[in-house]
Formats: C-alpha cells, sequence, structure tokens
C-alpha cells in the first residue's frame, strides 16, 4: 500500500508506459513466433490506437492494404472473411472468428490475457515456442 | 564568517530534522490509515464473500461447474446477484473454477464492466490463486504489477469438503487515491516548505557570501592582495599578543625608485616585495600593509623564542637584498630597515609593541638602512650596556623597593655653591649592582611599570626636599608630559606636596622628534602654573629649535654635554655655547653647561657666562649629597 501510494503520487505516468511496454514485447513475442523466418511481418489492423505500439516492434512494418499483410490484428471489424492470417484483441472477436482466429490478446479485468486456438495455428503451421504453449486452448 | 556558518549549519540541521519529525509523523498517519483500511476492507471483503457463498450455497448443493452449464438463467440470476454488491471501490466480483489443466476459468461475473464470460480461461497468477484454492483459506493479494487494481480478495467456495470456485473481489485503485489525494496536502506543504526553506538558505548563504567577497576587499589592499590597515583595525580588538611578536619594515629610498622610474614601476615593486614575503611566510603569520611603502608582519611563535622574529626578519632582509626586481628589462635591486618587536608581551597594548617596532625600524633606517633592530642598544653607539632587565625583574624591583635615586650636583658659577641636585634613577639589582636607566626604561616604556616607576621617583625627591630642604630637577621626556597617566600623576604629587614646589624642577628630555602640540603647550604651563621651575635639557643639538624658546615657559636651559666635550678645542662648539648663553641672558632664561669634565671647560664656561655648572669634574652622581665646599676644594 505504502509503494503503491509513493508510486501513485510520484510516477502517475510509470503505469501506463509500462502497460505500453507490456504490450509491445507481448506482440514481439507472438509475431516473432508466428513468422520466425520472416524479417519483416506486414501488419495490417482496424485499430490506429494500436499503431504506437505496432511502430516500437522492429519485425513489423504496417500496411494499409490489406492483402499486403502477413497477419491482419483486428479490434472491430467482423467481417473480414479471407485466408490471411488473423489476430485479435478481444474475448468476443475471438469467439466470432473462432473458425480462422489463430490467437487474442486482450485486457481483461486489468490483466493480459492470451489465448491461441490450436486447430487454426495447426492451419498456418505455426509451432509456438514453449514458452507461449500454456496459453494454447482446444476450443473455445 | 565562520559563525554565520555555524549558525547556518545548525539551523539547518532544525529545519531538516522538524520536517523529518513532519515527514515521519505523515508516514505513520498514512500507515494507520492504511491498517485501518485493510482491515476495513477484509471485514467487509469476507462478508460480501460469505453473502456470495451463502447464495450459492443456496441455489446449488453440488457440482458448481456442471450445474451452472445446464442453467445459464442460474447464472444469470446470481450474476445479477452479485452486481448488485459491485460498488466504484469492489470493481469487479466474480467466481472462478480451476479446469483439469490447472486454469482458472469464469463461472458467474457480477462486474458492470469487462466481465468475463462463462468458461473464458482468465489469466491470473496462478501460484498464488493455488494457495487459498488448496488451503481453502482466504487470500489478500496486493496487484503492485496491474495499474488499475489495488488488492484482489480470494475466497474459495467449498462444496462437501471439496473447493469447486474461488469468489474473488477486485479493489480499485480509487481508494488508495483518495487517502493519497487526502495526504497529499500535508506532503505538497512539507515539500514546499522545504523548498522555501532551502531557497532561503541559499539566499541566506549567497547574501554571506557577498558580504565576505566585500569584507574580504574592505580589508585587502588593492594592489598588493594583502591585508590593509582596516584589517589591522578589526585585528587589534581581539589579539594574542602572546603568540606574535611585531616585525615593521619599510623599503629604503623607494621615494627615489618612484622619483627615478615613476610610480608604475614603485607599484610593480611593492606588489613584488609582498608577493616574495607571502611566499617566505607562513599561514599562521599575518602580512598588512600598514601605509605607503611600510609593512607590518605578525610572526607566529609557539614556543616562546624571542629571538625568532628577529631571525626571521634577518632571512626576509637578506632575500629581499638578494632578489632582482626586473621590470621592462631593468634590474632594481632595493633594500628594506625593519623593526622588530621581540617581546610583545611587556607591553599592555598591541597598539605599543607596533609602536615600538616602528620606534626600532626608525632606529633602523637612522643608523644606516638595510638592517635589523630589535632593542635600542644601537640608538647610542657609545653606550655600552651589558644586559637589559626583563620586565620581571624591573617589576620585582619596583615592589622590592629597589629603585633608587642618585643625586649630581649644580653648581652656581658665579659662587661655587650648589644650587640643586639633578635626580637620576637607578636600579638596584638582587645582587646589589646598580644599574643605569638605559637597561630599564625602554622595556617598560609602553607599559603600566613605567608610571609606577614614574610614581616612585617622585616620592624620593618629595621625601628628599622634605628632608634636606633643598632644590632638586627631575628628568622627563616629551612624551612623559603627553601621557595623560603620567601627566595627571605629576600633578597628583604636585597637590600633595605644595611645600616641596618651590624646590622642584622638571626638566624636559629631548631626544624626541615631537612637535610641540597644543596639548603639551597646555601641560607644561598646567605644570607651571603651580610654579615649578621648567628646564630644557640637551639644548644646542638634536632636535632642539628656538621655537621652544617661543612656546614654553622656561626657567632653564641646559647646554647639550656634546657641545661641552670640546669646546675647549673647537672654536665652533665655543661660539654656539656662547650665543645660547647670549640668546638665553637676553630671554632671562638662566643657563647650565652640562658635562664639564675639565678645568679648562670650567674655566671657559664660567668666562662665557654661563648660569651654572654640572659635571664630573665638580661632582659625579651619588647616592648622597655631596658636600659643595669640600667636594670643590677637593680638586
Amino acid at each position: 500500500m505504502q509503494k503503491f501510494l509513493l508510486l501513485y503520487m510520484i510516477f502517475p505516468l510509470l503505469l501506463s508506459a509500462f502497460t505500453t511496454e507490456y504490450e509491445v514485447k507481448i506482440y514481439d513475442i507472438i509475431f516473432s513466433s508466428f513468422f520466425p523466418k520472416k524479417e519483416t511481418i506486414a501488419v495490417w489492423t482496424d485499430n490506429h490506437k494500436q499503431d504506437e505500439i505496432l511502430y516500437k516492434l522492429h519485425h513489423v512494418r504496417l500496411t494499409y492494404v490489406m492483402r499486403n499483410a502477413d497477419i491482419l490484428l483486428i479490434a472491430h471489424s467482423t467481417n473480414i472473411h479471407n485466408d490471411i492470417m488473423k489476430f485479435v484483441t478481444s474475448y468476443k472477436l475471438l469467439q466470432h472468428y473462432k473458425e480462422s482466429v489463430v490467437g487474442g490478446f486482450y485486457w481483461k479485468k486489468g490483466r493480459p490475457n492470451i489465448i491461441f486456438l490450436r486447430k487454426n495455428l495447426q492451419k498456418y503451421d505455426i509451432n509456438l515456442p514453449t514458452s507461449l504453449s500454456k496459453y494454447i486452448e482446444e476450443a473455445l | 564568517m565562520k559563525h554565520l556558518v555555524k549558525i547556518y549549519v545548525v539551523l539547518l540541521i532544525f529545519i531538516i530534522f522538524v520536517i523529518g519529525f513532519f515527514s515521519f509523523s505523515l508516514h505513520q498517519t498514512q500507515k494507520k490509515l492504511t491498517h485501518n483500511i485493510d482491515t476495513l476492507f477484509i471485514a467487509q471483503a469476507k462478508e460480501l464473500s460469505q453473502n456470495i457463498e451463502l447464495k450459492l450455497h443456496q441455489e446449488i448443493d453440488h457440482d458448481i461447474y456442471k450445474q451452472l452449464e445446464k442453467h445459464p438463467q442460474l447464472r444469470a440470476k446470481l450474476e445479477n446477484t452479485i452486481s448488485t454488491m459491485t460498488t466504484s471501490f469492489y470493481k469487479y466480483i466474480y467466481v472462478l473454477y480451476r479446469d483439469v489443466h490447472g486454469d482458472y476459468r469464469f463461472l458467474i461475473d457480477g462486474s458492470k464492466e469487462d466481465k468475463g464470460e462463462f468458461r473464458e480461461k482468465f489469466n491470473i497468477a496462478k501460484d498464488k490463486w493455488d494457495i487459498a484454492y488448496q488451503n481453502q483459506e482466504p487470500k489478500l493479494l496486493y496487484q503492485k504489477h496491474l495499474h488499475s487494481l489495488w488488492v484482489t480478495y480470494l475466497d474459495p467456495v467449498v462444496f462437501h469438503g471439496k473447493t469447486e470456485a474461488i469468489i474473488a473481489m477486485d479493489f480499485s485503485t480509487k481508494l488508495p487515491k483518495s487517502i493519497a489525494i487526502a495526504t497529499k496536502p500535508f506532503s505538497t506543504t512539507l515539500v514546499y516548505v522545504f523548498l522555501a526553506i532551502t531557497l532561503l538558505l541559499f539566499i541566506l548563504f549567497y547574501q554571506t557570501f557577498l558580504n565576505f567577497r566585500v569584507k574580504k576587499e574592505s580589508i585587502t589592499d588593492t594592489l598588493t592582495q594583502i591585508y590593509n590597515r582596516t584589517y589591522l583595525r578589526e585585528l587589534l580588538e581581539d589579539f594574542d599578543s602572546e603568540h606574535y611578536q611585531v616585525i615593521m619594515f619599510d623599503i629604503d629610498y623607494f621615494k627615489q625608485v618612484n622619483d627615478t622610474y615613476g610610480h608604475k614601476m614603485g607599484d610593480n615593486i611593492l606588489r613584488d616585495l609582498a608577493l616574495l614575503i607571502k611566499k617566505e611566510i607562513r599561514e599562521n603569520d599575518i602580512f598588512i600593509r600598514f601605509g605607503g611603502e611600510e609593512f607590518l608582519l605578525f610572526v607566529y611563535r609557539k614556543e616562546h623564542d624571542k629571538m625568532f622574529a628577529y631571525n626571521i626578519a634577518q632571512r626576509l632582509r637578506k632575500k629581499i637584498e638578494q632578489t632582482d626586481f626586473i621590470y621592462d628589462e631593468v634590474s632594481i635591486h632595493i633594500t628594506v630597515s625593519m623593526g622588530v618587536t621581540c617581546s610583545p608581551e611587556r607591553f599592555k597594548m598591541v597598539s605599543s609593541a607596533i609602536k615600538y617596532a616602528d620606534e626600532m625600524l626608525y632606529i633602523a633606517k637612522k643608523e644606516g638602512r638595510n638592517q635589523v633592530i630589535h632593542t635600542p642598544k644601537l640608538q647610542k653607539k657609545h653606550q655600552v650596556v651589558e644586559q637589559y632587565l626583563t620586565i620581571n625583574e624591573i617589576k620585582d624591583a619596583i615592589e622590592d623597593d629597589r629603585i633608587l635615586c642618585h643625586f649630581q650636583a649644580i653648581f652656581n658659577a658665579k659662587t661655587g655653591e650648589i644650587v640643586k641636585y639633578e635626580a637620576l634613577v637607578r636600579l638596584r639589582t638582587r645582587e646589589g649592582e646598580i644599574v643605569a636607566p638605559v637597561a630599564f626604561l625602554q622595556n617598560i616604556r609602553h607599559t603600566n611599570l613605567y608610571n609606577d616607576m614614574s610614581k616612585k621617583i617622585f616620592d624620593i625627591v618629595f621625601d628628599k626636599i622634605k628632608t634636606h630642604q633643598i632644590a632638586i630637577s627631575i628628568n622627563m621626556t616629551f612624551s612623559d608630559i603627553l601621557n595623560n597617566d603620567i601627566f595627571m600623576l605629576i600633578l597628583k604629587e604636585i597637590k600633595a606636596h605644595q611645600a616641596c614646589i618651590p624646590f622642584l624642577t622638571i626638566e624636559l628630555l629631548e631626544y624626541e622628534a615631537l612637535e610641540l602640540n597644543d596639548t603639551f603647550v597646555q601641560h607644561i604651563q598646567a605644570i607651571k602654573s603651580y610654579g615649578i621651575h621648567i628646564a630644557i635639557d640637551d639644548f644646542g643639538i638634536g632636535f632642539a629649535n628656538y621655537n621652544i624658546l617661543q612656546t614654553l615657559p622656561l626657567d632653564t636651559i641646559k647646554i647639550d654635554g656634546s657641545l661641552m666635550k670640546d669646546i675647549d678645542t673647537s672654536s665652533t662648539s665655543f661660539h654656539i655655547v656662547k650665543s645660547i648663553i647670549l640668546l638665553a641672558d637676553a630671554l632671562h632664561i638662566e643657563t647650565v653647561a652640562e658635562c664639564v669634565h675639565s678645568k679648562d671647560v670650567y674655566t671657559i664656561v664660567n668666562d662665557l657666562g654661563v648660569t651654572y655648572m654640572q659635571g664630573y669634574y665638580l661632582a659625579k652622581p651619588q647616592e648622597y649629597f655631596v658636600k659643595q665646599i669640600n667636594d670643590i676644594e677637593k680638586r
């Protein structure tokens, strides 16, 4: 409590910075795991609030043309029907695209939640490292 | 400055202590507040959790997961019930179960926002949750790494001895925020007070520094960067003369340097000389530009080595003598004359010790310059003194009544009768040896002992006058008359011995170059007003000038002995003495021929018409009064 008060009073921006850095790190690990051989991963997203985070990823290049993307990072759209690899930012979208999405990363009650769907990972021939395998779900 | 720094340091420590105390008090208050809130929270959370658990047990009797999977309506009902309990503080209230893989998933979520769906996996710190799950005991988890949450309360739901779910309550950061907001004004005030005081102290320090700098500038000579007379004035207010000896020196023929090479060159020499001396002395020594080309050096001494400063002065003098002062390819050699006070403790005041060093400097100048003088031994070349008495020896002699007078008869030139005696002070040592005044008067001239000795002499003289009813002259220097203490002593003695006044003559010794200022003349006139005879000694040589005859109410002139020595062989001396006698006659002033050492001299001065005579030919100074007829007849 005391430490928290101190953190709150003296470093109010520290936690938000921490959250952003945390997300950058997670996306870096996830995308690198999806495309271990690619030097640059083209990412399309419908949430430009994510741009700040994606810009910080060294292996990621943002693209505004969906067909040029290696992976789609979907935050809102529910009508995307193509074979491009999908990754979502909410549990609802995960359920919505459960037949094609490889996984999702979202915040639930202040905690980071990661979920991968095994059958879709296999579909894209993705082998996750051991550190991420605990987040793999058979089904939703 | 040192005192101010001490005050500031004490002040700063005090302020830091006070602020530290307040910070500590605030910290303790926050700690107590936090503890109370924790206790309150746990109690409330426990009560809420028990209510939820009771509700679950009311609705479900076993296998909670299966029951809720089968009955979505029941889930909705329970979620509604739990959601009524959520507040802005109880941000999330939900129930989780642990699946076969050990992962936690949502059963019911009463949260009003960010709801978890049935069976949704929830990534939490499983190891900590497992403890509550397995132990079947409530647990409190502080969420240090979650920015919107403060603490999570966990309470396992047990059916028939088996944990089937876990109730979780996430507390939002609103509560600690409210505590922080409540206490922030105090802590902010403390910070501002601290900053204000720090700023104030900084300003004070800066101001002190400026004062110090201004003060330093005011006590520093701008040319030589050594102390000036302003500093000397301050120094003398609280000066430890026990540990310092005094050297006064100046540059010989400095005016000629200025006149020949210009003042700029003169300034360069002064600056470089000061630099040279500064390099040669120690930190404890105090070096002051006394004025013009005159410098004062206080030499620190730990031990009572009387000649310490003298030796340093000699070293400095030689160093300066050997140094080439080169400016614009012109090499200039300078020398210095130095006067030293080796025993400043003898003097009542430091200013007297400085004056003494100045007198010695004067002698050094007079005796040929480029030398160091520390005693008046060389003042009179032919005066040989075996040993100078110490202050303590002189003091003891006064206290032991070993001060005495010898009396030298003064004869009427016409009748051969003794008209008066000149009292000459002597000191008898413990061993019985009689010591002349040159061995002790100079050492005590600027001390209280001098007054005591003067009183002693007056007592002896007045006692002799009373007993023998004879005229006696007593010697006083110009300085004595100017000295208020001695002057008051003279008046006091005169008033106390009114009957002796007609028999008393005061002889003014004229070996000092003193101007006849108003005070001096007033003092003499005051003494004269009682009817005391006034005589001037050593007239005709040295500092004598005719202004004395105009200014002072003189009764007698004593012609200087040096003129008498060769009056029988030198026509110049003869004519000078003759003219003095004629002048004195014209002014109705009596004359005394001193140092009458032979029959020829006796005859010559007698023929010239001198009023009185005195000298070894006629009578030597004796402790007793010589009989005039017998002693003259002996010759």
